[in-house]
């Protein structure tokens, strides 16, 4: 039984004009500690499979179900992140990863040495009292990062959160997140319209066709972890990025 | 060199607006102004030392107006905008009724509560509620229905009961929007208060300034507008101090978002 199993999943949204067919049809099955991208063009609803896959939107065909349980409503075991982070400004780096903790009823006394790790792993520790404002958007970023997993959540959400970033910081950031995930091999799914960002991150890559995204088909990414400079150098990397960039060209995307 | 820039800055304010107080002094004696007319800045002065006592007890008088008004303004407002931000009925109902009341000028109602209610402290501090009523209303209804949709999902997904979620997302990030409206009805309360007692009151300097307008004093009217303007810049001052002890965090957001 896989871990998340998304099984025929469309969402339809109702407008003044009618439904709108936004996603689907689409079968998934995520194992346990995977890595999974979906990489599609903008608007082929990816984000909105991420948003049921929380719970925070409910399918209108098909089921997603966890460990064998149908997803009924909001998930509170997932960690998210947006492409729009949620640090709020009120609070310091290190309190707005307490703000997890504390909004679910725990006291973040008790994972202090947890806070101080995270932040090591992705360079923070120095910029732990800072307010997020006084962060570069990559630092925010990463903050956020440390304020996603800091509950140790069964799955992590990730909707293009790289995407407002410049090319460098997205590479520096990409390591940090591969790094974090080799430490905690925690279940990732990672919606992005990178094709080269979802093959050096994900142990698989789903392809979402443009709107309505359906799922074309889904691609093992067979390279040695950690994914650094030389496998992105290696001729193996460079065809799983042209395989899936011949998909999208057929659909005239690319 | 940093330190004489920080002083060069610190003083410039003062130095311009006495300039312009200066500039004032002269061109009255330039132009060949009578008095009657227009007073030199001296004149209002020693015009208004002749009247201290019933100055400040006229400045009490028309503060009291204008902070009860502002207080009730702001005890009825802020719960009420709440109330319409997460209530659907109160935001179809209540909200659009106030929307079309905000285009009415509050200061119409002046003559009518004067007919009903007398000369005295209670129709002022009705015309300074409503005068404040509604900044405070609308700014918080704005604050509160703004949330932005990742934290309300973010909220959403750590499974925060509603107060919880309330006290730590969504009260701190309405705030600075309804600062907006405190600080406006801020400005505007003691404008309420002036007009009200224009229209029929036997104290404060509203009153004070119509009297004197009327014997051709117009130092005394400049002393008593000198006083109500530092009436406005208290109250100004309070809501800004208000403003810094809770939302510091706003203030240098802002000054870090100016400077890029």
């Amino acid at each position: 039984m896989p871990h998340i199993d998304i099984r025929n999943v469309v969402k339809r949204f109702d407008t003044a004009d009618g439904p709108v067919h936004a996603f689907g049809p689409a079968t998934i099955a995520v194992e346990r500690g995977e890595f999974v991208s979906l990489v599609g063009p903008s608007g082929c609803g990816k984000s909105t499979l991420l948003l049921m896959i929380a719970g925070l939107l409910a399918p209108s065909d098909g089921s997603i179900s966890v460990d064998g349980r149908i997803v009924a409503g909001t998930r509170t075991d997932v960690g998210i992140m947006f492409q729009d982070n949620t640090l709020v400004p009120w609070r310091s780096v290190r309190r707005n990863i307490e703000l997890q903790l504390e909004l679910r009823g725990m006291d973040p006394r008790g994972s202090r040495a947890r806070i101080d790790t995270l932040l090591e792993t992705v360079g923070l520790h120095d910029f732990a009292n800072r307010a997020p404002f006084e962060l570069s958007g990559g630092m925010q970023q990463r903050a956020a990062f440390c304020q996603a997993m800091v509950h140790e959540p069964d799955t992590v959400l990730l909707d293009e959160p790289l995407g407002k970033l410049d090319a460098m910081t997205r590479e520096k950031i990409r390591a940090d997140l591969q790094r974090l995930w080799l430490q905690t091999r925690t279940t990732v799914l990672l919606v992005t319209h990178s094709i080269e960002e979802a093959v050096q991150l994900s142990s698989k890559v789903c392809i979402i066709t443009p709107r309505p995204g359906r799922l074309d088909g889904v691609i093992d990414i067979n390279l040695p972890w950690p994914r650094d400079i030389t496998v992105k150098r290696s001729p193996e990397f460079a065809a799983y990025v042209s395989e899936i960039g011949d998909v999208f060209h057929r659909y005239g995307e690319i | 060199m940093r330190r004489t820039q920080r002083f060069g800055r610190a003083v410039a304010f003062p130095l311009f607006f006495l300039g312009l107080l200066v500039a004032w002094e002269l061109s009255i004696t330039v132009f060949k102004i009578p008095r009657y007319i227009l007073p030199r800045p001296t004149e209002v002065a020693v015009a208004a030392r002749a009247d201290v006592p019933l100055l400040l007890r006229y400045t009490v008088v028309t503060g009291t107006e204008t902070v009860l008004g502002y207080a009730v303004a702001l005890v009825v407002a802020l719960p009420l905008g709440l109330a319409i931000a997460f209530s659907g009925l109160l935001r179809r109902t209540v909200y659009p009724t106030l929307v079309s009341l905000e285009m009415v000028p509050k200061i119409a109602f002046a003559p009518i509560f004067i007919s009903w209610l007398g000369f005295g402290l209670l129709p002022k501090v009705i015309i300074v509620f409503l005068v404040c009523f509604f900044p405070i209303v609308l700014n918080a209804v704005a604050g509160f229905v703004s949330l932005s949709e990742e934290l309300t999902r973010f909220t959403r997904a750590t499974g925060a009961g509603t107060w919880r979620a309330f006290f730590k997302i969504r009260l701190p990030a309405a705030l600075p929007q309804c600062f907006v409206g405190f600080k406006y009805a801020a400005m505007n309360a003691s404008v309420g208060a002036t007009i009200a007692e224009f229209i029929g009151s036997d104290q404060g300097l509203g009153f004070y300034i119509q009297i004197s307008t009327g014997n051709m004093r117009p130092d005394l009217a400049f002393a008593a507008i000198f006083l109500l303007a530092l009436l406005g810049l208290g109250m100004f001052g309070l809501v800004t101090l208000a403003e810094r002890l809770l939302i510091p965090w706003d203030i240098s957001q802002r000054r870090i978002r100016g400077k890029n």
